[in-house]
């Protein structure tokens, strides 16, 4: 006798993006939860800075929107805080290279916690963080500083390890660099730099590169940003970005790089339009094809039509 | 719906259309608000051109008792002027965001109409007479040659065609850095406050050159801002009460007697969120976009995006009532975040002073709008369109299928247009007369008569 089985429905309204938030927690959806936090991150980015200059945006959706850019960020801090576990572990010693492959899974294992998106706090029992004991021969373990938005602090897991020197040096270096820092850019930069200091990654390294540009960048973004608000909510946010885990390690900076204010009337002509494109190549790490960050991305229509209804959820 | 007969619902008819009628809406025509005065005599209109149209009901005609008076333009005015910020180099929207009417104290009407910036007091006044017989003057206003003048009259009044006339009484100026979302007009009638995201202020009708500023959330730190105010109200009864509405679905309610700055509110009304409705949208969807305190000022109404909300004053930590406006949306929103839809701003009222008709009334998208009956429970969706537009045939209600299989005369979620969105409605206060505002048109209906 054959069992009674449910005929299952293609739930039309529910494909891609769109539905009920999917719980980190099941495998494959986890995907779909990144991707769709990716991209509402985007979209994010993109409202906040394509505004039409001629009148004052918003100051509501402004804020909400930085609310929005916020909470993934933390979120996103908080699983970047697993990550330098198996990073760190890439790094070229030979020994750690067996270990490298445990803490891959371990890894893994940490992922699939339960992370609801507004979930702030930290639920992560300190005991699943396993990792290997060679890792914690250089450990310095830290607690982390709290960080100056409204995040409430998180512990970090004790396998966080810190490559303080490297990283301190980095940071020296970032500073020669730059012009002396407004009073916003200074208080952006301390909290940038307080929540480096939290998680640390070999994406930091990588980063110094991207890092002047990127902080000229800020200074020139806060110029062309139409003077009235004195919001620098968003551009301190901007830096705390640029100094964040692996996740944004293939962002091309030249998205956020504008041309310098040279009118006082409104900014949207020193906006470097985003294109689809460009918010593709955001997604770029995302995607089945593997991509080198900095190299044109190149893609058929018919592909780039997929991904963004897949995007659109329509 | 319970109708002042008594188990009867309301059912509600076209009676008239406002408004260009072809497709292609102008700018500066798209309607921004709608505001009965308190007789109900007259509804004004401010659009995003920085106009206001007021319509005035005809006298009942005793001969035609099925229907009420139609609605005919009154006066026509220009209320606010785009402006440019030469300090910010941004310019000054024109649109109006709020009307509120003054009681009648005298033969003249007035109004306070407001832009982002500028808060103006207009007096609406009737001129039927105008005085004839000079004797210096031509009846054309030229002098006379005095040598001419060979008796003496006294200049009569005669009557002429009617003429309505608007002119700026007060101007409210300069009070504000952020952009004023609400006015409300205190039941002392002297006083009135203005809201903008981040600031209240109280006036005086009578001065413009300072106003007292009772609630301020501006951070020091502008890093630190995550919560904007977005509507404010007086209570309808107690003069020294009031509330505002927060971007982060709480309302605040204050006393004026407490101290001068109403930093510290003494009622916080706030919901817990629903832990299996999270999602990144929560907090967006929890700013409120509209506050409305009943008639009797016991109960106070919210509107958010996807639902409607009856609190008590006495009870703080959970609305009476909720209403879903169109909780088909909630598995949509991360497009309606992408063509900024979710930031809609709906407002929302509650019906007239018929004691026996407790219904609130609300829009959304598709032209549609929604009316909730709070005795019976039962909610409606209605259509404002110029396909229903035979008077006296009663509208059909509309259904939205959120998934599954699509009855006939259901429409599918996906096909709805999010461009079409009704934003503005409001209740005659005294008869079941409804006006709501699609982009560009204004629509009355009124319930079936017998």
């Amino acid at each position: 006798m054959l069992g009674k089985g449910g005929k299952r429905k293609f739930d039309e309204h529910e494909d891609g993006l769109e539905g009920k938030v999917v719980s980190p927690t099941d495998g494959p959806s986890k995907v779909s939860y990144t991707l769709q936090r990716q991209t509402i991150f985007n979209i994010s980015l993109m409202k906040l800075y394509n505004h039409r200059p001629l009148t004052e945006p918003s100051l509501q959706k402004t804020v909400l929107i930085n609310n929005m850019l916020r909470r993934i960020q933390e979120e996103l801090k908080q699983e970047g805080s697993l990550r330098p576990m198996f990073v760190t572990a890439s790094q070229p010693a030979d020994p750690l290279s067996d270990n490298f492959r445990e803490a891959q899974p371990a890894f893994s294992h940490l992922a699939s916690q339960p992370l609801l998106p507004t979930d702030f706090v930290s639920t992560m029992p300190l005991e699943s963080c396993l990792t290997p004991a060679s890792l914690l021969e250089d450990d310095t373990f830290c607690t982390s500083p709290t960080v100056q938005h409204d995040g409430p602090t998180k512990p970090p897991p004790p396998a966080l390890q810190l490559v303080k020197d490297s990283f301190s040096s980095a940071l020296d270096e970032i500073e020669e660099l730059c012009p002396a820092p407004t009073s916003a850019e200074a208080v952006a930069a301390e909290t940038a730099a307080d929540d480096s200091k939290a998680h640390p990654s070999e994406s930091n390294i990588h980063k110094t590169e991207g890092l002047p540009e990127s902080r000229t960048a800020e200074s020139k973004l806060m110029d062309s940003l139409p003077g009235n608000f004195e919001i620098t909510a968003s551009t301190g946010f901007l830096t705390d970005l640029t100094l964040d885990d692996i996740l944004f390690a293939d962002i091309d900076t030249s998205m956020y790089d504008f041309d310098p204010c040279t009118s006082a009337t409104g900014a949207a002509s020193k906006m470097a339009p985003v294109s689809a494109d460009e918010l593709l190549k955001t997604l770029a790490p995302y995607s089945s094809q593997p991509v080198t960050p900095n190299q044109p991305f190149k893609m058929d229509l018919t592909e780039l039509d997929h991904i963004m209804e897949v995007l659109v959820g329509s | 719906f319970t109708g002042a007969g008594g188990g009867n619902d309301i059912q509600w008819c076209f009676s008239q259309v406002k408004g260009a009628v072809d497709d292609d809406v102008a700018e500066a025509d798209i309607i921004s608000t709608v505001e009965f005065n308190h007789s109900g005599e007259l509804l004004a209109t401010g659009d995003k051109g920085g106009r206001v149209v007021i319509f005035q009901q005809e006298q009942e005609n005793k001969t035609q008792s099925h229907s009420r008076g139609e609605y005919n333009v009154y006066s026509t005015f220009q209320s606010h002027e785009p402006e440019f910020d030469y300090l910010k180099s941004l310019e000054i929207e024109e649109k109006i965001n709020k009307i509120r009417w003054l009681p009648q104290k005298n033969a003249a009407q007035f109004l306070l109409s407001t832009n982002d910036k500028t808060i103006k007091l207009w007096k609406i006044s009737e001129r039927d007479k105008r005085p004839e017989g000079y004797n210096l003057k031509e009846e054309d206003g030229r002098y006379r040659d005095p040598t001419t003048v060979t008796t003496l009259r006294v200049p009569v009044f005669r009557p002429m065609d009617l003429m309505v006339e608007a002119s700026p009484r007060r101007i409210f100026a300069n009070a504000h850095t952020y952009h004023i979302n609400s006015i409300s007009i205190n039941s002392d009638y002297e006083t009135y406050l203005s809201a903008d995201d981040l600031r209240i202020n109280l006036w005086h009708l009578e001065i413009t050159d300072r106003s007292f500023n009772i609630v301020d959330i501006k951070p020091a730190n502008m890093e630190e801002l995550t919560e904007v105010i977005t509507a404010a109200e007086f209570h309808p009864n107690s003069c020294s009460t009031f509330v505002y509405s927060s971007s982060k679905g709480t309302i605040r309610l204050c006393d004026m007697r407490a101290s001068a700055l109403c930093d510290r509110h003494s009622k916080l009304f706030e919901e817990p969120e629903d832990p299996s409705n999270r999602s990144f949208f929560s907090e967006i969807i929890s700013s409120i976009s509209d506050v409305k305190f009943s008639h009797s000022g016991r109960y106070m109404m919210t509107r958010d995006y996807l639902s409607v909300k009856i609190w008590d004053l006495n009870m703080e930590n959970r609305p009476v009532e909720t209403y879903q406006v169109h909780e088909y949306l909630r598995s949509k929103l991360c497009s309606l975040y992408e063509n900024d839809c979710i930031f809609d701003k709906f407002e929302c009222c509650w019906n007239g002073l018929d004691r026996q008709v407790h219904i609130v009334m609300t829009g959304s998208y598709n032209n549609f709008f929604r009316m909730f009956d709070r005795n019976t429970k039962r909610d409606i969706t209605l259509e404002a369109s110029r396909e229903n537009n035979k008077p006296r045939t009663v509208l059909k209600p509309r259904k939205v299928c959120a998934s599954g299989k699509r009855k006939k005369d259901e429409i599918s979620v996906d096909s709805l247009d999010f461009n079409k969105k009704i934003l503005h409605t409001a209740w005659h206060p005294k008869e079941n007369i409804i006006a709501v505002a699609t982009t560009n048109n204004l629509y009355i209906f009124q319930d079936k008569m017998n």
